[in-house]
C-alpha cells in the first residue's frame, strides 16, 4: 500500500490537509492519498529511511504537494532535498502556500519547483484550484518514463 | 556637546609654552600642553583636539615628524596643524601627508593677532566639521532605522497575509463544508448563518489582500517610463466592457496626455478609478463616463468623470483614506483601500489627486503628474 501513493501531501496545519484531500476526492481524484504532517516525515518517506525503511524509493508518487511553512524542516528545505537528488528530482512538486507576499517563491524556483499556487481563502476557490492541479498532475502530465 | 574645544600645544621650551598660553589665553578653548613629540602623542590618546600648534624645532622628534606620525593614526588623521617655525625657509614638503589635512605656518616672531586669527578660523572649521559629522552620524542612524523598519513591515505583511489567511481559509472551508454536507438537513435560517459566515470570510480575505496592496505599492520601485496614457486607458476599457456588457455604459476618452510614469503603477490608478466609476454609476442607465487630461501650469491633470453616486463634499477629505468608505458595502461593495492606493502611487510619482461630486449627480475624481 505504502508503495503506491500517488499524491503526496506534505502539510502541518490539519484544517488545509482535510480541505485539500476533500477536494481531490470529492472531484473524482481518487488516487492513493498520504498526507504527512512535517517535512522530516516527508524526507523520510521520499527517500524511504527511518519510519519508511521498507519502501521503495522508485514508486515515486506522481506529484506532492508540500506546504512552505512548516515546523522543523520546512517546505524549501524538501524542496532542496528532491530537487538536488537524481533519484527523486524528477518528481513533480508543486508549492502550496498562503501567501504570495512570501519571500521564498523565488529561491523556490531557482530550486526548481514545478508550480507555486497561492491557497484562496474562498473555499470554492480553493477547491478549483486543488482540483486543477490534481488533475494536471494526475491526468494531463506525462511523466518521464 | 559644549565643550571647549582643544588645541594641543607642542614646544620643547617651557617659556615657548608660557608664550603660546599668554597669547591665546582670551580664546574660549582648553589648551594642553606637551613638552616633546612624545608626550605630544600621549596627549592624543587621552583628548580629542581640534587643533595642534607645533614648533618645528625639536630635539628627538621635530615638528614635521611628529604631524606625520598623528597624520598616520585614524584618531588624529584630519587634524589641524599650524607649525611654529623660527626659520621661515623651512621646507614643507618635508612634511609628508599635508594632502590630508588642513595646516598652515607661522614665523617667529609672531604677532599675536595673526595667531589667533589663524587658531580662530581652524576652530570654527573644527567646529563646523564636529556639526557636519554629528548630522551625517544622525543621518546614518535615521537611514539604518528605515531601512529596519521597512524590513520589519516587510516581514509583517508576510505574517499578516500568511498566518491571517490561514486560518481565514479553514473558517470559510468549514462553512461551506457543513452547508455542502448538511444543508438539507438544516433550515432556511441556518442555512442564511452558514451562509453570512462564508461571504465574512470572503470580504476579511478581500481585506487582507487589498491591505497588502496597500503596503506594496508604497515599497516597490518606480521604474518609470514614457507611457501613452490614451492606449493604456483603452485597452484596458477594451477588456472591460465585455464584463460590462449587461450595462449601458457611454464610455468617452478624451484626448489623454502621454507622461512618464511607472506603468504598472499608473495602470493600476486607472484601473481603481475606473472600475470605481463603473460600480458607482451601477443605477444609471445609461452611464456616462469621461476620461481626459489636460495641461495646468507645469502638471498634467488627469480625470474620470462619471453620472453615478457622488458623494457629499463635507466628507471629501475623507476619500483617500484607508477603509475609508462614504457608500454602506449593502449599497456599493467595497473595502476603501482602492482610493488610498490612488493617491499613494499618485503622490510617489509626485502629483496630487482629489475630486469633485455633488450628492447623485455624479463624481469627477482627478489626478495630477508633473510634466516632464
Amino acid at each position: 500500500m505504502i508503495d503506491e501513493i500517488e499524491i503526496l501531501i506534505v502539510e502541518d496545519n490539519a484544517s488545509d490537509a482535510e480541505m485539500t484531500i476533500r477536494a481531490l476526492k470529492k472531484n473524482g481524484l481518487t488516487n492513493k492519498i498520504l498526507h504527512l504532517k512535517d517535512g522530516a516525515e516527508a524526507l523520510e518517506f521520499i527517500f524511504a529511511v527511518g519510519n519508511y525503511a521498507g519502501r521503495e524509493i522508485e514508486n515515486k508518487p506522481k506529484v506532492i504537494l508540500l506546504d512552505l511553512k512548516m515546523p522543523k524542516v520546512t517546505g524549501t528545505e524538501v524542496l532542496r532535498a528532491i530537487k538536488s537528488d537524481e533519484r527523486t528530482r524528477k518528481i513533480p512538486v508543486v508549492i502550496l502556500t498562503s501567501s504570495k507576499e512570501d519571500p521564498d517563491i523565488q529561491e523556490c524556483y531557482d530550486l526548481g519547483v514545478n508550480s507555486y499556487v497561492v491557497k484562496p481563502v474562498e473555499f470554492d476557490e480553493f477547491q478549483k484550484a486543488i482540483f486543477d492541479l490534481g488533475l494536471y498532475w494526475m491526468i494531463v502530465n506525462q511523466p518521464p518514463h | 556637546m559644549n565643550k571647549k574645544p582643544k588645541i594641543l600645544i607642542v614646544d620643547d621650551r617651557p617659556e615657548n609654552l608660557v608664550a603660546l598660553e599668554t597669547v591665546l589665553r582670551d580664546l574660549d578653548v582648553e589648551l594642553i600642553k606637551a613638552n616633546s613629540g612624545n608626550e605630544a602623542l600621549k596627549a592624543t590618546l587621552y583628548h580629542d583636539f581640534a587643533l595642534a600648534l607645533l614648533d618645528v624645532q625639536m630635539p628627538e622628534m621635530d615638528g614635521y615628524e611628529l604631524a606625520g606620525i598623528l597624520r598616520e593614526e585614524e584618531k588624529t588623521s584630519r587634524l589641524p596643524f599650524i607649525f611654529i617655525s623660527a626659520v621661515y625657509t623651512d621646507n614643507p614638503n618635508i612634511f609628508k601627508g599635508y594632502e590630508r589635512g588642513a595646516f598652515s605656518f607661522i614665523t617667529k616672531p609672531f604677532q599675536p593677532e595673526i595667531l589667533i586669527n589663524k587658531v580662530k578660523f581652524f576652530i570654527k572649521i573644527h567646529q563646523q566639521e564636529l556639526a557636519l559629522s554629528r548630522l551625517n552620524e544622525d543621518l546614518k542612524n535615521t537611514n539604518t532605522n528605515l531601512i529596519l523598519m521597512n524590513k520589519e513591515l516587510e516581514s509583517f505583511s508576510y505574517s499578516v497575509s500568511h498566518d491571517l489567511r490561514a486560518p481565514l481559509r479553514a473558517v470559510h472551508g468549514y462553512a461551506k463544508m457543513l452547508s455542502e454536507d448538511y444543508s438539507k438537513q438544516l433550515d432556511g435560517e441556518a442555512n442564511r448563518l452558514i451562509n453570512n459566515i462564508m461571504s465574512n470570510g470572503k470580504k476579511m480575505g478581500q481585506l487582507i489582500d487589498d491591505l497588502l496592496e496597500f503596503s506594496r505599492v508604497g515599497r516597490k520601485e518606480l521604474n518609470k517610463t514614457n507611457v501613452s496614457m490614451h492606449q493604456m486607458v483603452t485597452n484596458f476599457w477594451d477588456e472591460l466592457k465585455n464584463e460590462c456588457d449587461y450595462r449601458n455604459i457611454e464610455f468617452e476618452i478624451k484626448e489623454l496626455h502621454s507622461v512618464k510614469s511607472d506603468s504598472v503603477a499608473i495602470k493600476q490608478v486607472w484601473v481603481n478609478l475606473i472600475l470605481n466609476a463603473v460600480k458607482y454609476t451601477k443605477f444609471k442607465a445609461p452611464a456616462v463616463i469621461e476620461i481626459g487630461s489636460e495641461v495646468v501650469n507645469d502638471e498634467i491633470v488627469f480625470y474620470v468623470k462619471d453620472n453615478g453616486a457622488g458623494f457629499d463634499m463635507r466628507y471629501a477629505d475623507k476619500l483617500f483614506g484607508v477603509f475609508q468608505r462614504l457608500h454602506s458595502d449593502d449599497e456599493f461593495e467595497g473595502t476603501g483601500v482602492g482610493l488610498a492606493i490612488v493617491k499613494r502611487i499618485v503622490s510617489r510619482h509626485g502629483g496630487r489627486v482629489w475630486a469633485e461630486s455633488r450628492l447623485n449627480e455624479g463624481a469627477t475624481f482627478y489626478f495630477s503628474l508633473p510634466k516632464i
